[in-house]
């Protein structure tokens, strides 16, 4: 599984590397190929201007992968994973309940998320627990609120207990 | 002879009953008065210390929420600054005043009503909204008419972003249509000082017609969830910082406090010493010239 992993951020990093015409690179051009990500929620700041490689972010318009000197625009995200692709092919991934993403001109993506964990700190089993939770709640007779505020819950809750798959 | 020997022990009498008496009684009861004063400053100054602790302690964690809510904060409104948004002229202001409910920390709120105030005199078309009960008391006096809502029991702690959106539904709820929301709230310099400072939330027109916005891709319907993410963001960082500012003035506020009431401890301790002794001296003549007399 990880060589398949590796392999797959390997794949990934090459357009971007052969990109560059092949001359000899100073180290200016060797930044530029990067993007300056900042992940930031209420209580945390997780990246602040960091420079990595690549960031699959799920936008409200499909799943998006971002690279350097993407084309500004502005996303909203919906509950689901964001993959950080670092320089040297390290992955890490988090889990973001919603938000928005904003590429600026210059090669910066700012993420603002109100919630986010490391997806490895997630317990399955707390997850499955909360889903039958949210269930009950959803299809009980509570107040419209509460069972929209379920049905919210059960949607986050299932993208999560996806992605942990 | 006996009346001779009568008369100075009379005369004597008199003068220590005139000259002892009222001194003596007024004596006694300034010193009791000065104990009793010395207690409370005593007493006074143990709260103040201990709020000071409270606030010290409480310092730390507020400081570090309002650095990540600065990060999130600034980060929500890089967007703005690269398109270079600007609130539109023709249209209202809405001036929200983050200030807390509780006092005993300095000028720290009267010097939001001023900020307040002035924003008010340079954009006079603007409506209010209030988050705290002191800045809401001093702002009714000034402008009542200008104060459309205001909220109790918030920045209590460190602020939420469960609150923050909270305040921004309300917001949102209101019937007039705002060019721009200026959120007011006091900016943390370091652990001695702060300012007033403010930042904005755009309308999506005032969004949508900034200069820079046609380098953007954007779908028309996520910009009002745009615009209402980015009002809760930047009243999230505004609460926080807030927050910060208040605990640190009410630090030093009661240090302050404390510092002064050493000082009143000082100078009563010195009075009471010196009085005390007054009067032990006092006492003394008294059995002294009653001791001569009566040997006489």
């Amino acid at each position: 599984m990880s060589s398949l992993r590796f392999a797959r951020s390997a794949l990934r990093a090459r357009p971007a590397a052969f990109r560059v015409p092949l001359q000899r690179r100073g180290y200016a051009e060797a930044v530029s190929d990067k993007i300056k990500l900042s992940l930031v929620l209420p209580h945390q700041t997780i990246f602040r201007s960091t420079g990595v490689v690549q960031v699959n972010i799920p936008a409200e318009s499909g799943e998006m992968g971002v690279l350097a000197n993407h084309v500004p625009s502005i996303e909203q995200l919906k509950p689901g994973l964001v993959e950080i692709v670092e320089e040297g092919g390290a992955n890490k991934k988090f889990f973001l309940s919603g938000g928005f993403a904003v590429v600026q001109p210059n090669s910066e993506l700012s993420i603002n998320a109100v919630e986010g964990f490391p997806l490895e700190d997630f317990s399955a089993e707390n997850v499955r627990a909360q889903i039958a939770e949210a269930q009950k709640i959803a299809s009980g007779s509570g107040s419209e609120q509460d069972i929209a505020e379920a049905k919210i819950e059960l949607e986050v809750l299932e993208t999560l207990q996806a992605s942990l798959k | 002879m006996l009346s001779r020997a009568v008369r100075p022990a009379v005369r004597a009498g008199a003068v220590a009953v005139t000259r002892t008496a009222p001194p003596n009684a007024a004596n006694f009861a300034t010193l009791r008065e000065i104990e009793g004063r010395l207690k409370s400053i005593k007493n006074i100054k143990k709260i103040t210390n201990t709020m000071k602790v409270i606030a010290s302690t409480r310092l730390t964690r507020a400081q570090k929420a309002m650095s990540d809510s600065r990060a999130y904060g600034q980060t929500s409104n890089t967007l703005f600054e690269q398109a270079e948004t600007k609130a539109l002229e023709d249209k209202k202001t809405l001036l929200v005043v983050a200030s807390s409910d509780k006092g005993l920390c300095g000028g720290i709120h009267s010097g939001l009503s001023k900020a307040t105030r002035r924003v008010l005199a340079e954009y006079p078309n603007s409506d209010i909204v209030v988050l705290g009960e002191k800045a809401k008391a001093q702002l009714s006096r000034s402008n009542p008419e200008a104060i459309v809502l205001s909220f109790a029991n918030v920045c209590k702690d460190i602020p939420t972003f469960a609150d923050a959106q909270a305040v921004a539904d309300q917001i949102a709820l209101l019937p007039t249509d705002y060019a721009s929301v200026k959120i007011i709230y006091n900016k943390f310099i370091n652990a001695q000082s702060y300012e007033p400072g403010s930042v904005e939330a755009y309308s999506e027109e005032a969004i949508t017609q900034s200069p820079n916005f046609s380098a953007y891709e954007a779908d028309e319907e996520t910009l009002s969830n745009l615009r209402e993410y980015a009002l809760a963001n930047s009243l999230f960082w505004a609460m926080a910082e807030g927050h910060a500012c208040e605990i640190s003035a009410r630090r030093n506020a009661m240090e302050n406090a404390s510092k002064n009431a050493g000082e009143m401890i000082d100078k009563f301790q010195i009075l009471y010493n010196r009085q005390r002794q007054a009067a032990i001296t006092g006492e003394l003549v008294e059995i002294i010239t009653g001791a001569a007399a009566s040997a006489e």
